[in-house]
């Protein structure tokens, strides 16, 4: 296959060629890379968070597996169903919930990043009794122990941001 | 698949310090046997203080529980400290101290790596 250019910087056949030495290449080749990707800029940091998206949308484009995705530290803004963007912006939320439509992606936020920037889902919304909740559909609260088991299930766990 | 979490970070200031912590604790409890480095402002973190921003958490009681979580493997960049004028017994963990030339190689023993 013919690489093809993703983010401007990285061509996906550059991620083949950077396997760690335990991955045997033609093992990569009949199972493709498993992928975890974590996503740390908040949807305001247009240009890392766009990259975390676009990759994200070309490991799928190209067949690969990404196990979850998971929104932590600022990254869990994203997930807010209130976010409003002008017409001529690119709405990061709706392209994620989007993409997890698509190719059945799980979007895991960290439950405690989220509880503190004001992100809810009805359940720890009753809990804390709140008189609403935000969280946008297709994306669920997650304990951090969720990225611990994506970098542990996954061949590559690829961070955004900081 | 060990993992390694590079902090470069001051401890106050900002949540990033305590949330990468917590990322390397979790590993640990989930038996991914992970490391810390510790470079740039990373290495204040590291300083014994008796005295804690009212609002924060005491960072050193996160970092004290590194050990307790089996996390023995915490490496601390020499330039980071030489740019503070810290020295290595100054420091309120056992640490061990690599220099900037041999970060890579270092990074080149774990699969993974979590830059915070």
């Amino acid at each position: 296959m013919e690489p093809r250019l993703l983010a401007g910087f990285l061509y996906m056949s550059d991620l083949n060629t950077v396997a760690s030495p335990s991955v045997d290449p033609t093992s990569i080749a009949s199972k493709p890379l498993t992928f975890a990707i974590v996503v740390r800029c908040g949807p305001d940091q247009q240009s890392q968070a766009l990259s975390a998206f676009q990759f994200t949308q070309e490991l799928l484009l190209q067949g690969y597996k990404v196990l979850r995705v998971f929104f932590y530290q600022q990254g869990v803004h994203v997930a807010s169903k209130l976010r409003v963007m002008p017409q001529d912006e690119v709405n990061l939320t709706a392209l994620w919930q989007q993409l997890s439509l698509e190719y059945n992606l799980e979007l895991s936020v960290c439950i405690a990043a989220a509880l503190q920037s004001g992100i809810v889902d009805q359940q720890e919304s009753s809990r804390y009794e709140l008189d609403n909740d935000n969280l946008a559909p297709q994306f669920t609260l997650m304990g951090l122990g969720q990225l611990a088991a994506a970098s542990a299930e996954s061949d590559r766990l690829v961070s955004f941001g900081g | 698949m060990p993992c390694l979490v590079t902090l470069t970070h001051a401890p106050y200031g900002s949540r990033i310090a305590k949330d990468s912590l917590d990322v390397a604790l979790v590993l640990a409890a989930f038996e991914q046997q992970p490391a810390v480095l510790f470079v740039d402002e990373g290495v204040l973190q590291l300083l014994p203080t008796s005295q804690t921003p009212s609002s924060h958490k005491h960072i050193g009681k996160i970092i004290s529980a590194l050990e307790m979580y089996d996390i023995n493997e915490i490496w601390v960049e020499q330039e980071s400290l030489d740019l503070f004028g810290i020295s290595e017994d100054e420091l309120s963990q056992s640490v061990t101290v690599i220099t900037r030339s041999n970060i890579a190689q270092l990074c080149a023993q774990y699969d993974q790596h979590l830059v915070f």
